[in-house]
């Protein structure tokens, strides 16, 4: 059984995000660049998936130069090869403009899974899964936490308001992973060893044919970080309670205007 | 408990001042790069985050459980024992023919600063066990190995090893554990060892013990002691386990700090049916028994620089967090807000020493564990000379670094006022868990007496030669910049004082009373001018790199402001940049206590063989 894991590589989350000189942009000065936490869980499931049942896993990125570290990451932890689409910033790119990369990628490639991060942390758009889920023709379940893989069919659980849903469909087929799912390994010191031998096909996203700046559903205009957080207001209301609340529901409905 | 270390610094020592990439270019080294050994430390780093700082706190309140002669450790140990061993972190420097991955070993200092940092009670077990695969490894037959090194790497089974008696303390020699030898070549063991570190636990299903044991008529002493194989469960002939090996742990220690660490008495044969297996040879106990203890001595002073590291960390974040008082700037307006304490000379004073102290410690050890590389990497002479500097360095890598870790985690504690005294913050943890380090592998003063009286003259006296000499071109190289020409001759001064000294006090008549009366300050003196000589070296190095960013961003240093403002908002330019702080601050506080320290031996005075105690 072999799966493909799309991965996309985002700034560390504990990184400090500075908006770059171009305002469309983040500065990317120092910052530590990581596999997005959701695609770990979708590599690990293919993991635990394959050492079940055999098969390879295959970990595909779309990004920059620097992207090629997640997909070393991917193969220190187990993925049996790895593929690079050098192409734009896929990081803050548009989302359909991935799926359709990602779809031509996968293309004529034997799977019988592909899995998602459920969304890409930073700009959780929650799209690329679905949306190369269609492109592929394949089904495709969002959101999962459990996933059942059998001969042919799979099923997989997801958290609904106020339960679990257990979706049946067949394979091969795309999920996208959610946290609950299964807990990431850590990678081995043989397995970091080993990830320097393992082959990073590199494909130039023109030779793919398509045209990264065409047809996008969206385009960033701006970035901007949020407002620094200003220093909070005591109301001092021991004396009149009463009076202290009207002041609060006074500035909630003003100042911060939350009601 | 949250860990954090400064990585950039970690990374800044060894891949741009240690010539790391050149290291990995040895044939031994070949399955590794920079860019994997990067992800190796990243990966203890997240680790040592995730898993051993977790349980940090359940060791220290949790801690090892004794009952009925069965030791438990927190839950949380196991998880975090099950993460370590599936990595094959224990058989990091290991040959790979035992499963190891034979990493440098300054990549394995490295790690173990994360590891020792983020839960030191936890990875004692860790650095044992690692010690007694090394040695079987080195001396066992071929039997032995095939036995015992494979599944002790791996974490199977793990080590400790057993020197201390009741009567045995430092005195080693004094021991009385008996080892009467069996007909089929085994050792009939009796006897009792206490204060044996991780001597019983349920971390792993067989504990592998090196014990020091006495043959009959073996001449007293240490010369005439062996040493033996031990295991807790013994192990028949195709590896698997048997029957109990009457070892039987009667009690662990209430203690101070690493509370996780199950500090063990251990009774051997109490029923007449404990085995142990020579290795090496007998009589050769203690000459093989060095050969753990000298790389643990390096791994205890690794202990002093990782708890520094970690509780510098932790008092910095504090230190930006806590508001009291006023700005000194403000200090007539009783209106003015309070600011965070990180804006109080007395704390940034405090912050800054615990920086400085923390980086001329990791530099110490680095160096060091450079050396060791090049001693397994090189052969003849050369590798003679640098296994000389490491016989020379790790008496200062212990007993320096562990005296002034517990001084930082000091600094770091009062940093918090009330609150560090309370278990609400680590810093009280710290401390007390850094403590033992100056006890431990040979009190700091039995290391003070190794290197006065056997690594100071060795070779005739060559390699603390060689080691200040570098010190002195250092100077030669410093004195030249304007900005560091007055700490270099600080640094001058120091050696100075280290030369004046040495020639005066072998001339004395009482020189044998002075030297052991004062083999720790001259141990001290020598710690402190290698750590600014290191610091130095850095420093230059980061000037250049420094210079070159401003040149690329064209900042200029003239207009104080703006500059200070440019390196709040580049971390990069802002680290190099107190890179030379941090070299400055040392030179300047640490190096003057080295001609006090001289001074007072130069003095003569012998109050405490006169004072009546």
């Amino acid at each position: 059984m072999n799966c493909i894991v799309c991965v996309t590589s985002v700034p560390d989350t504990a990184s400090v995000i500075k908006i770059g000189t171009d305002g469309k942009n983040i500065d990317e000065t120092g910052i530590k660049w990581i596999v997005s936490p959701f695609d770990e869980y979708a590599l690990e499931e293919a993991l635990q998936i394959t050492e079940a049942k055999g098969g390879e896993v295959t970990a595909v990125t779309y990004g920059p130069a620097r992207a090629e570290a997640a997909l070393r990451d991917c193969l220190a932890r187990g993925a049996h090869k790895a593929v690079h689409v050098i192409g734009g910033e896929a990081t803050l790119g548009d989302s359909f403009t991935i799926a359709k990369v990602l779809a031509k990628v996968l293309a004529g490639r034997e799977y019988d899974c592909v899995l998602c991060g459920n969304k890409g942390v930073g700009t959780d758009c929650s799209q690329v899964g679905p949306m190369l889920g269609e492109l592929l023709g394949i089904p495709h379940v969002a959101n999962v936490t459990k996933l059942d893989v059998g001969d042919g069919s799979f099923t997989a659980g997801r958290e609904v308001e106020g339960g679990l849903e257990q979706v049946e469909s067949s394979l091969p087929a795309l999920l996208t992973c959610q946290k609950g799912l299964n807990e990431p390994r850590y990678a081995a010191l043989k397995g970091i060893m080993a990830a320097k031998r393992k082959p990073v096909d590199k494909i130039e996203v023109a030779s793919l044919g398509i045209d990264e700046a065409a047809d996008s559903f969206y385009t960033v205009r701006s970035l901007e970080l949020p407002p620094p957080k200003s220093g909070g207001t005591i109301i001092q209301g021991e004396d009149n309670p009463a009076a202290a609340a009207a002041q609060l529901v006074k500035a909630l409905r003003d100042e911060a205007k939350a009601i | 408990m949250d860990y954090k270390v400064d990585l950039r610094d970690v990374k800044f020592q060894l891949f741009e001042w240690l010539p790391t990439a050149k290291l990995l270019e040895a044939e031994k080294f070949a399955d590794w790069d920079l860019e994997n050994i990067e992800m190796v430390l990243d990966e203890a780093v997240k680790i040592a985050q995730q898993q051993m700082a977790a349980c940090n706190e359940d060791g220290d309140r949790i801690g090892a459980q004794w009952n009925d002669g069965v030791v438990t450790l927190p839950e949380s140990f196991h998880t975090a024992y099950q993460t370590v061993t599936e990595g094959g972190w224990i058989g990091l420097l290991a040959n790979p023919e035992y499963g190891g991955m034979g990493l440098p070993e300054i990549i394995g200092t490295a790690v173990n600063e994360f590891f020792n940092g983020s839960n030191v009670a936890f990875s004692l077990t860790l650095m044992l066990t690692r010690g007694v695969g090394h040695m079987i490894e080195g001396f066992g037959t071929e039997e032995q190995k095939r036995l015992f090194v494979e599944k002790v790497l791996a974490g199977q089974w793990a080590g400790t090893m057993c020197l201390t008696e009741a009567q045995a303390g430092s005195d080693v020699g004094a021991s009385k554990t008996k080892a009467v030898k069996n007909d089929d070549g085994s050792y009939q063991i009796t006897g009792e060892k206490i204060f044996i570190t991780g001597g019983d636990h349920d971390l792993t299903e067989n504990i592998i013990h090196l014990v020091l044991a006495r043959t009959p008529d073996a001449p007293v002493g240490t010369r005439g002691l062996s040493l033996f194989i031990i295991p807790k469960i013994k192990v028949n002939a195709d590896g698997s386990l048997g029957e109990s090996n009457d070892v039987y742990c009667n009690n662990i220690e209430e203690k101070m700090g690493i509370h996780g660490s199950p500090t063990c008495t251990l009774v051997f044969g109490q029923n007449d049916n404990c085995r142990g297996f020579l290795l090496g040879e007998e009589g050769h106990g203690m000459k093989l028994m060095f050969h753990m203890m000298n790389a643990a001595r390096i791994d205890v002073g690794l202990q002093g620089c990782a708890a520094a590291g970690a509780a510098h960390q932790q008092a910095l974040a504090y230190a930006h967090e806590r508001l009291q008082s006023r700005s000194w700037k403000e200090m007539q307006n009783p209106e003015a807000p309070q600011v965070p304490i990180v804006e109080h000379p007395d704390v940034r004073r405090m912050l800054l020493s615990s920086k400085a102290y923390t980086e001329a410690m990791r530099a110490i050890l680095l160096q060091t564990s450079y050396y060791l590389d090049m001693h397994h990497l090189l052969e003849g002479e050369e590798s003679e000379k640098y296994k000389s500097y490491v016989e020379l360095l790790t008496p200062i890598c212990k007993a320096w670094c562990s005296e002034w870790g517990v001084q930082v985690t000091h600094w770091c504690l009062q940093v918090h006022g009330g609150y560090g005294y309370t278990s609400d913050y680590p810093a009280e943890q710290y401390m007390r868990d850094a403590e033992i380090a100056c006890i431990y592998e040979g009190t700091n003063g039995i290391q003070a007496l190794d290197f006065v009286a056997r690594k100071l003259p060795m070779n005739g006296g060559k390699p603390i030669r060689e080691i200040l000499g570098a010190a002195e071109k250092t100077f030669q190289r410093a004195k030249s910049d304007s900005e560091l020409m007055e700490p270099a001759w600080m640094l001058a001064a120091a050696l100075k004082q280290i030369e004046t000294i040495s020639k005066e006090l072998t001339k004395r008549p009482d020189a044998i009373q002075m030297v052991l009366l004062n083999a720790p300050p001259l141990l001290d003196m020598v710690g402190t001018v290698v750590g600014a000589h290191l610091l130095l070296d850095q420093a230059m190095l980061a000037k250049t790199k420094l210079a070159a960013i401003l040149e690329e961003k064209g900042i200029g240093t003239q207009d104080k402001k703006a500059y200070k403002e440019f390196l709040t908002g580049h971390a990069e330019a802002a680290f190099y940049h107190n890179k030379v702080q941090t070299a400055i601050h040392f030179c300047y506080r640490a190096l003057p206590t080295v001609a006090a320290k001289g001074a007072a031996i130069r003095s003569g005075e012998r109050s405490p063989f006169f004072a009546i105690m």
